[in-house]
């Protein structure tokens, strides 16, 4: 496939991108653009490369990882850096002034035996040539920015002395430090109650609009793309499924796998009241008290080192046909932005809801 | 809603740890077939009161009574003929399963240790397995060799054997791929409808909770609280 | 003293605190236990013209208190060592202090040097691994943590002080004697230290905070330097283990360097039964590493500070070393071959026409003094060395196994055993019993087995905390069902591999009580005591000293690169099942050689490893 020329606003641009561990092949082909200030969802279940692309966004793969492909990254304006085989000195050169990442599991990600406005002023004095009065000055700043109470003596204070909620704007603080163009946040709200999960994508929001910086959000969680986010890629063992605007593809979703994926959710709203959303077409419980079944995808995600030939979701699709098991599909341009990866996406009803329905066992 | 025909009727349920009170007078109740979820964010207190209605850890205050018996004067004796009655499945689909065993020997081991294998008993697994939606012959492997999904399922297969009436679900689904959730809940629907099971449904995820609860009720620093 | 030892511990000290007692109490004890009658002895220690009248012996066992039992002793001897008072030698009839205060001098100078070089040697180690980021310097510095001292002290004198004649190999008389012995001494420790530090910090390095101070532009100098502050404070108490470990190697770095300090003076004093001066020095011994031990948590305290002193700071499983299997498999088969073709030969027959001859194809190795056969030697060697080990190995897994559901006792003996290194075991053992195999055996027995029950309490500990064996209990499964079909077979499979892979390390201790003259007696062909036997003649013969010598490398590389290969194919076993439970609840992807936090197939060498340097 030849590489496309990055969209001419574009601040971070990938074409090609391929991640293997040896000869196994774990992303496969991803290509993007990120605008300034845009947020982009990267959607995806376990095994589907999504962390290994956030990692491949930063240059900070694990060893043993080969990356092929191309990761642009604005440095000055009108001109790009080469992340893909870049130098070492060449990346630590752009990390935390250009790009920073707000790591998964934000619980663990401060280092347990330094203050926390250490960590943070370790960051501002690594990027900017400041002494250290004034690295921790921005670093109390900083925490202060983030919601943190009398920032001052909580800077001096270890992750341990941190409530969750205090350590995870930390994390968010540092990553937003150096002012960075895109921040990179890989399922930044994982593994955490839903009240926790609003408030971290609420200082996320907030941080990212005060520095000015494009976010792009590492997540499997749908009802937060569809809340905090302006496009979205869904990803499938290491491809591209479908791309797009957001409300294009949530409301009108023409790949099988993010229809699935969508119907499979239990409606938002509340029980029995009888309408039917575009989305939450599953039949709700009736006056019997008998449960009802929500549409659901058969089957189970596949690991990477047994995808099936062809379309890698084929085994669970109920629209498979023949082609599916020989070629691998698109992406076709369906419309505004809009790219799907899929034979039949001409053929994927609206809603999906029926196409998922299991029938008892 | 009658008290006495309630399946599990917890009364002033309270559970310390030294000085910390994780649960601290909880009452709710769960009648035969029907589910009661139990909501709240991590850190409420809900695993503790899991623990404690299984009679896994003895709770410090309160009453447990299952199937009109109260659970908490019987010693750890006259406790364990009554156990297979309820049954736990955790939110790691991993955790229920011995690693070093297979799948199938998991399943069986209820009947073994109830004393109710026999000849019947590898035909009782395959049904067991294929009732879940697992094909039997992932019965020969080893838990890592399954996806969670299907981990969970054969967890869900393995509480069954136990022939409960209870299912005291401990965030069945949170664990497992977005993809997959909606099959194992649909599964446990299924075992609703057709075994009659009450359950016990732990969950933080309110959409799936109006979904799939009759009830539900919302617990907070060790309290429950109007939902 | 008592000060020292409760801030040296915390929450375990009492435990600690009875042990310390016990191995006190044995001292003490130690003419009682010894049975032997020391009357005579003494008699011709305090006047050569007396004779040994009946009278005046049972004056002197009188005078000794002998007879009076052993409480009353040990209460003279308690009662002495509070005024200061550590008796008077047997042999010499002088007062024991000043020899041990001499002794003590000596010997602090040359721990001294050698922590130096244990120092600088670590650091050099730990080097490549921080600037290049993730190394394997880990393999290396096992290899030099695993020779054993004596070993490394022998070759020393070989190459440096015979082959070369570059520095002074025997006496203490100005700096230059100093260097061999103390590069023999902290050569290993540097090593162990080097592991410590090398191993642990590539899984530091992949701590998640890492990504965070990478992804927000902290200079990889700052993450390094906080990786190793990350890695120090919870390694201090092994640093401290470290230096009790040099107690031990000090025996044998002075005895083959004729350094007159505490070691040599403690082994002598066993070996002419001089009991009042051998409890003296075993004192002075077990207080130096009760100070390092202190000294090492003080450390620990002053790096940590207040605010995280009750942090309760752990560091990630550190990632084994990967080997090839034909490396253990090659070493295997070397010393399984040469093994086998001494075995086949006479290792007694003596022939005074064949002294000293170099290796020919008569004899493929030589010959020794008495012009034995050195391949018969080390193949029957071999038998004595390696068999007793695997005894001592079978013992300590069932002790172990039994008392590893009893994690306060196997915790508690876990530190004593620790904190004595085999050597004064040894040194103890034979004072009591006098020098043989079955006391060699004894002693390292003695210290062999709380390692291997500790990893079988914490994976009790950690089967029993587990949600399968909670699920057992729900569908109503007795706690004997529960014990034999889960919990002793998933502790079993481990404690046993570590077992194994301890064999080489305990046969290298016996190996090192046999050289010190504390095991196997002449004429028996063990592989310590034929390398001991062949320093008499070592520049005229030096391929009587490399022949054992080479053995017992090989022997070391075996228990490295074994273990190496055990840990890492457990891991990669564990690391699929770890990597799916932990996918799928973070949802992170499923890397083929993802870092792991998975413990349970772990083969307990993290936190023993100090107890397992043997010698």
């Amino acid at each position: 496939m030849p590489v496309a020329p990055a969209a001419p606003d574009a601040l971070l641009s990938v074409r090609d991108l391929r991640v293997a561990f040896g000869a196994l092949e774990v992303v496969r082909g991803l290509s993007f653009d990120v605008r300034p200030r845009e947020v982009l969802a990267l959607v995806g279940e376990s095994g589907a490369g999504k962390s290994l692309t956030a990692r491949a966004l930063l240059g900070m793969l694990p060893r043993g990882t080969t990356t092929s492909g191309s990761v642009r990254l604005r440095d000055e304006p009108g001109s790009y850096a080469e992340l893909v085989g870049a130098t070492r000195p060449a990346l630590a050169a752009l990390r935390g002034r250009r790009i920073a990442l707000v790591p998964q599991d934000a619980l663990s990600a401060l280092s347990p035996v330094h203050p926390v406005g250490d960590q943070l002023a370790a960051a501002v004095r690594s990027v900017a040539g400041v002494s250290r009065s004034q690295a921790r000055a921005r670093a109390v700043a900083a925490l202060d920015r983030v919601g943190i109470p009398d920032a001052t003596r909580r800077a001096r204070a270890y992750p341990h002395e941190y409530s969750g909620g205090m350590r995870q704007r930390a994390v968010i603080a540092m990553a937003t430090i150096n002012e960075p163009d895109v921040v990179v946040a890989d399922e930044p709200t994982t593994a955490l109650d839903a009240e926790l999960q609003d408030q971290v994508l609420r200082v996320l929001g907030e941080q990212r609009e005060a520095v000015g910086a494009a976010l792009v959000l590492v997540t499997h969680d749908l009802g937060v793309v569809r809340d905090h986010t302006d496009r979205v890629l869904v990803m499938y063992a290491g491809r591209q499924v479908e791309q797009g605007p957001t409300h294009r593809v949530l409301d009108r979703p023409r790949a099988p796998y993010t229809a699935g994926l969508l119907a499979s959710l239990p409606p938002e709203d509340g029980p029995a009241d009888g309408a039917d959303g575009p989305v939450g077409g599953a039949p709700r419980r009736g006056g019997s008290g008998r449960l009802r079944r929500l549409p659901a995808i058969p089957g189970s995600p596949p690991a990477p080192d047994a995808l099936p030939p062809g379309c890698a979701f084929a085994p669970r699709c109920p629209l498979v046909e023949d082609r599916c098991h020989r070629e691998e599909p698109g992406p076709w341009t369906v419309g505004d932005g809009h790219e799907v990866s899929c034979h039949r996406w001409d053929e994927v009803p609206y809603p999906a809801t029926e196409l998922f329905l299991e029938r008892p066992a | 809603m009658n008290q006495p025909t309630a399946l599990l009727d917890v009364r002033d349920l309270v559970v310390r740890y030294g000085t910390v009170t994780a649960v601290d007078h909880v009452s709710f109740t769960v009648d035969a077939g029907e589910t009661l979820a139990l909501n709240g964010p991590s850190g409420c207190g809900k695993s503790s009161t899991v623990a404690a209605v299984l009679q896994l850890r003895r709770p410090d205050g309160g009453r447990v009574r299952f199937e009109g018996r109260e659970l908490t004067t019987l010693t750890e004796r006259e406790l364990r003929p009554l156990r297979p009655r309820m049954q736990p499945v955790f939110q790691d689909p991993y955790g229920s399963l011995s690693p070093r065993h297979r799948v199938r020997d998991s399943v069986a081991e209820p009947l073994r240790v109830q004393g109710r294998w026999d000849a019947t008993g590898p035909a009782r697994v395959a049904a067991l397995l294929d009732r879940v939606g697992l094909d039997p012959a992932y019965g020969d492997r080893f838990p890592h060799e399954l996806s969670g999904g299907q981990c969970q399922r054969a967890g869900i297969a393995r509480a069954l054997a136990s022939e409960p009436r209870l299912l005291v679900l401990d965030e069945p689904v949170s664990a497992l791929d977005p993809s997959v959730r909606a099959g194992v809940l649909n599964l446990l629907a299924d075992l609703q409808d057709d075994l009659g099971l009450a359950y016990l449904f732990i969950c933080h995820d309110r959409a799936v909770v109006r979904h799939f609860a009759d009830r539900a009720v919302e617990m907070r620093g060790g309290r429950l609280v109007p939902a | 003293m008592r000060e020292t030892v409760r801030k040296s511990v915390g929450p375990a000290g009492l435990t600690r605190f009875v042990c310390l007692l016990a191995v006190l109490a044995a001292v003490g004890l130690l003419p009682w236990l010894s049975g032997r009658d020391p009357a005579l002895t003494v008699l011709r220690a305090r006047s050569a013209e007396q004779e040994a009248t009946p009278e005046a012996l049972a004056a002197i066992r009188d005078d000794l208190g002998l007879d009076a039992g052993p409480l009353s002793l040990l209460g003279r001897w308690a009662s002495g060592l509070l005024r200061g008072d550590l008796g008077t030698s047997w042999v010499s009839g002088t007062d024991v202090l000043p020899s041990v205060v001499s002794g003590l001098q000596v010997s602090l100078g040359l721990m001294g040097a050698a922590f130096a070089v244990a120092v600088l040697l670590a650091g050099a180690l730990v080097a490549p691994v921080l600037l290049r980021g993730r190394g394997t310097a880990g393999a290396f510095a096992a290899m030099l943590a695993a020779v054993p001292e004596f070993l490394l002290a022998t070759v020393a004198l070989l190459v440096c002080g015979v082959g070369l004649g570059l520095l002074p190999t025997s006496g203490w008389a100005g700096p230059e004697y100093l260097v061999l012995p103390a590069i023999a001494l902290g050569v290993p420790a540097g090593g162990l230290l080097g592991r410590l530090v090398a191993d642990a910090l590539p899984a530091v390095l992949d701590e998640r905070w890492v990504e965070l101070w990478r992804g927000a532009g902290v200079s990889r100098a700052r993450v390094s330097a906080a990786a190793l502050r990350r890695v120090l404070p919870p390694l201090v108490p092994q640093f401290g283990m470290a230096a009790v470990g040099l107690t031990g190697g000090a025996v044998a770095v002075e005895t083959v360097f004729a350094v007159p300090g505490i070691g040599r003076t403690a082994l002598g004093a066993a070996k002419s039964q001089d009991l009042p001066l051998l409890q003296g020095s075993i004192l002075a011994l077990l207080a130096l590493g009760l100070v390092a031990g202190a000294l090492a948590a003080l450390a620990r305290r002053r790096l940590l500070g207040p605010a995280l002193r009750d942090a309760g700071l752990t560091l990630p499983a550190a990632r084994p070393v990967r080997t090839h299997p034909a490396v253990p498999l090659t070493l295997a088969v070397l010393l399984l071959v040469t093994i086998g073709w001494g075995l086949l030969r006479d290792p007694y027959a003596v022939d005074t026409t064949a002294r000293l001859l170099p290796p020919s194809w008569t004899h493929p190795l030589g010959t020794d003094g008495l012009g034995r056969d050195v391949l018969a030697r080390l193949g029957h060697g071999a038998a004595s060395t390696v068999g007793t080990a695997a005894a001592v190995c079978a013992l300590s897994l069932l002790a172990a196994l039994a008392l590893g559901f009893l994690p306060r006792v196997a915790e508690g003996a876990s530190d004593i055993a620790n904190a004595l290194p085999p050597v004064i075991a040894g040194i103890l053992v034979a004072a009591a019993a006098g020098p043989g195999t079955r006391g060699a055996a004894l002693a390292v027995a003695l210290i062999s087995w709380p390692p291997l029950a500790a990893h079988a309490a914490a994976l009790v500990q950690e089967v029993r905390a587990s949600t399968f064996l909670t699920a057992q209990r729900a569908i109503g499964a007795d706690p004997w069902w529960i014990l034999t079909r889960h919990v002793l077979p998933s502790v079993a499979a481990p404690v046993t591999r570590h077992a194994i892979l301890r064999l080489p390390g305990i046969a290298l201790a016996l190996a090192s009580l046999g050289f010190l003259g504390l095991g196997a007696q002449p004429p028996t062909p063990e592989w310590g005591l034929l390398l001991d036997e062949s320093r008499a003649y070592v520049e005229r013969a030096p391929w009587a000293a490399l022949a054992p010598a080479v053995a017992l490398a090989l022997l070391a590389g075996l228990a490295v690169s074994g273990a190496a290969y055990t840990q890492g194919r457990a891991r990669r076993r564990g690391s699929r099942r770890a990597d799916r439970r932990r996918t799928n609840e973070t949802n992170r992807p499923r890397y083929p050689q993802a870092p792991t936090d998975d413990r349970d197939d772990r083969d307990g060498n993290d936190e023993t490893l100090a107890g397992a340097r043997h010698a």
